[in-house]
């Protein structure tokens, strides 16, 4: 590519008055070559610093954009599944095998966290987590479920990128209420520790009696798990919420008072 | 490098402004589509779990 632009300029400039002195155009031959190439070398490190600001672009604004589009879709498709008549049987889903957890399990608001509702799905790999939802462990410490009679919910979602579903994590206090609903039930839930930063090889947080959190006897917990500080890996931030008091559907689907 | 592509292309300015919009929107396209997701896993700015650590982040 670039030693024809080096032969070229030359020779659209002054290329045929110098060709008479061919001596002295040797030296000058050089210093064009190490122009060149430097001017190549410069144009190089521009685009990097491009392409480098396209991926922070990429990460902090197309992939939401894309997940929020995705999450969108899968959350109708929820809820639809949810108007069509209920299956016969009991009313809330006596084992989590009985679920279609690939499409989700229901939908997580947090108040403190102004950021709507999250869908929930199971498993906490990339290629779920991606698709702007926040995902419940299996793995390292298998999570529970909110109708299991005693275990800990255990969620991870993104702080930032792929919905940011996470990223106001901490304005969550002591007290907020974390409210998970299904297709029957809303799992009213208060927030009672958070851990500001951790390592991520602590998987005790999300342990059935989570560790840390205060709490040593078995009970209905729900721990949010993401990423800190922001716009980095380097640390986990956990909240801890216990469940309060679980609250039936209506038939035209009135939010609970937590969420009024 | 840049020099060396205005001057192979063909038209007038005008023309060569239009084709350059149009390679570089091609060159964002591609990254978006295909380079970035390809690249997003192997660096470290997205882990958000906690795990054992053995290896790989799930």
């Amino acid at each position: 590519m670039s030693p024809s632009s080096h032969r070229r300029r030359p020779a659209d400039a002054a290329a045929a008055p110098h060709d008479a002195s061919c001596d002295t155009g040797r030296p000058a031959g050089r210093r064009s070559v190490l122009a060149g190439f430097l001017s190549l070398l410069g144009e190089l490190l521009i685009t990097v610093g491009l392409v480098l600001g396209l991926f922070v672009a990429y990460s902090l604004w197309w992939t939401n954009v894309l997940a929020d589009r995705q999450a969108s879709v899968r959350g109708d498709e929820i809820r639809q599944q949810w108007l069509a008549p209920p299956a016969p049987g009991p009313s809330e889903p006596a084992e989590p095998g009985a679920l279609d957890t690939g499409g989700g399990v229901g939908f997580l608001h947090v108040p403190a966290m102004k950021n709507g509702e999250v869908l929930v799905k199971r498993g906490t790999a990339p290629d779920v987590l991606n698709d702007g939802v926040a995902g419940y462990y299996t793995e390292p410490v298998k999570s529970a479920l909110p109708w299991d009679a005693s275990g800990n919910f255990s969620l991870a979602a993104h702080r930032d990128g792929h919905g940011a579903k996470f990223h106001n994590i901490d304005k969550v206090r002591d007290g907020d209420a974390i409210v998970f609903e299904t297709r029957d039930t809303w799992y009213v839930y208060k927030v009672f520790a958070e851990l500001r930063q951790t390592s991520k090889y602590n998987v005790d947080v999300i342990s059935p009696v989570p560790k840390e959190s205060g709490r040593t006897a078995p009970g209905r917990y729900i721990t949010l798990t993401t990423c800190t500080p922001v716009y980095t890996s380097k640390y986990r931030y956990v909240v801890w919420g216990e469940l309060v008091r679980t609250e039936k559907v209506n038939a035209d689907r009135g939010l609970p008072a937590e969420l009024r | 490098m840049y020099g060396w592509v205005w001057r192979h292309l063909p038209g007038n300015a005008w023309v060569r402004a239009l084709i350059s919009l149009v390679l570089v929107l091609a060159v964002v396209f591609v990254l978006f589509q295909y380079v970035f997701p390809w690249a997003e896993p192997l660096l470290p700015f997205n882990d958000v779990t906690v795990d054992e650590g053995s290896g790989a982040t799930p």
